[in-house]
């Protein structure tokens, strides 16, 4: 797979002045280690934004929790940035490889009961730079469940009580007499028309 | 529509929803720490889920549900007025300021249907909706229809029919007839 091929292409000369936004995450990195101690903060702000919505997912599908993924999304970037400045992130082209693998032996700790924040908290909280979330566009409530009410029945049933609780296939289906791979394909063309009338506008 | 290179709405999907094996599931997980584009439309996917649990949480929208769902439903602490009702037979229903669901529990043997369809009819205006091929569980014996709790709320006095209908070979048979007569609470 190809990791890189999905990313859009920067619509930039070499040279010219680019806003902090324009950088990739790489540069944001380099910026980092490059003020140690010093701290840039627009950098550190600029990087948190990005990587904070990845975070928080993988929480919410890992810990099921959004006070426990926010809490996550805190914890892994508090730890990130401390070891950037430290300049203790030996391959800055894998940062995204070393941000979940953070996430992931931060998820195994809360699972275990969680001590380890309490360390990170102290060491690291102050440190934090304020950001905003690189976040989605807002979802239009009432928008949804006019589109929701007009779905076919069988697509409104497995949505409903696949999402309602991020239930698998095979659950769903056992509750409502289908066959997973049944639930797969209604689910998958329920998501589809769901978006096609939240966002196109279709009724 | 997927871009070359992302994750295909599917794999986002089984990876969301736990579906994913170890391999698949950390292959997606790469992928999505170091693409922009496939965490927004994981977020959007996010917005969504939690945008059907928050209808459902308050009745903003019909469905065909199973017991399993609304025992769920009800530990969550979601307050569902239940109407279990025979074939033939009528109840007296309402809505309360305290209900957050109203669900109609239609009995019915379901065994041997391979398509059911359940049409509701309100008499007085001649008015009728049919839902076209209802999820059903044919051991279970009943259809659990939730009622939008919007559109009850705004109901006066009423009488309504529930028709429980099975297709098969073009031909339809009535399991049951099911009459609500609901007042204002």
């Amino acid at each position: 797979m190809n990791l890189l091929s999905c990313r859009p292409v920067r619509p930039y000369a070499p040279g010219v002045h680019r806003s902090i936004s324009m950088l990739e995450e790489i540069e944001l990195a380099q910026r980092i280690v490059a003020a140690g101690a010093h701290r840039d903060a627009e950098a550190e702000a600029e990087l948190c934004r990005r990587f904070a919505p990845r975070i928080r997912l993988y929480g919410l599908r890992h810990l099921r929790s959004e006070a426990a993924a926010a809490d996550l999304v805190q914890d892994v970037l508090m730890m990130t940035l401390e070891k950037l400045r430290a300049g203790a992130v030996r391959e800055l082209d894998k940062l995204a490889s070393f941000i979940l693998g953070t996430s992931r032996q931060t998820v195994v700790d809360a699972r275990r009961g969680g001590q380890r924040r309490e360390r990170i908290l102290e060491t690291f909280a102050p440190t934090l730079p304020q950001f905003d979330e690189d976040s989605a566009v807002p979802l239009d409530s009432a928008r949804l469940e006019h589109c929701l009410e007009r779905l076919p029945e069988r697509e409104r049933s497995v949505l409903v009580m696949t999402f309602y609780d991020d239930r698998p296939a095979d659950e769903v289906g056992a509750a409502l007499g289908l066959k997973a791979g049944n639930v797969r394909v209604i689910r998958h063309r329920g998501i589809e028309r769901l978006r096609l009338c939240v966002e196109g506008g279709e009724s | 529509m997927n871009t070359p290179g992302c994750l295909t709405d599917l794999d986002l999907i089984a990876w969301w929803l736990r579906e994913s094996d170890a391999s698949a599931t950390s292959a997606a997980e790469e992928h999505l720490f170091a693409c922009a584009h496939c965490t927004a439309r994981l977020q959007r996917l996010a917005q969504f889920g939690a945008g059907i649990r928050l209808a459902a949480q308050s009745g903003a929208v019909h469905a065909v549900l199973s017991e399993s769902f609304l025992a769920k439903l009800r530990d969550d602490g979601v307050r569902v007025r239940e109407y279990r009702v025979q074939p033939g037979m009528s109840v007296a229903c309402t809505i309360t300021a305290g209900d957050d669901l109203v669900v109609s529990r239609l009995q019915a043997e379901l065994r041997g249907a391979q398509r059911i369809d359940v049409v509701v009819e309100e008499p007085a205006s001649g008015g009728s909706q049919r839902l076209h091929d209802i999820a059903f569980d044919a051991g279970s014996g009943e259809v659990v229809l939730a009622a939008n709790s919007r559109q009850v709320r705004q109901m006066g006095v009423t009488t309504l029919h529930m028709r429980v209908l099975a297709l098969q070979d073009g031909a339809e048979r009535e399991l049951g007839v099911y009459t609500f007569n609901h007042s204002p609470s």
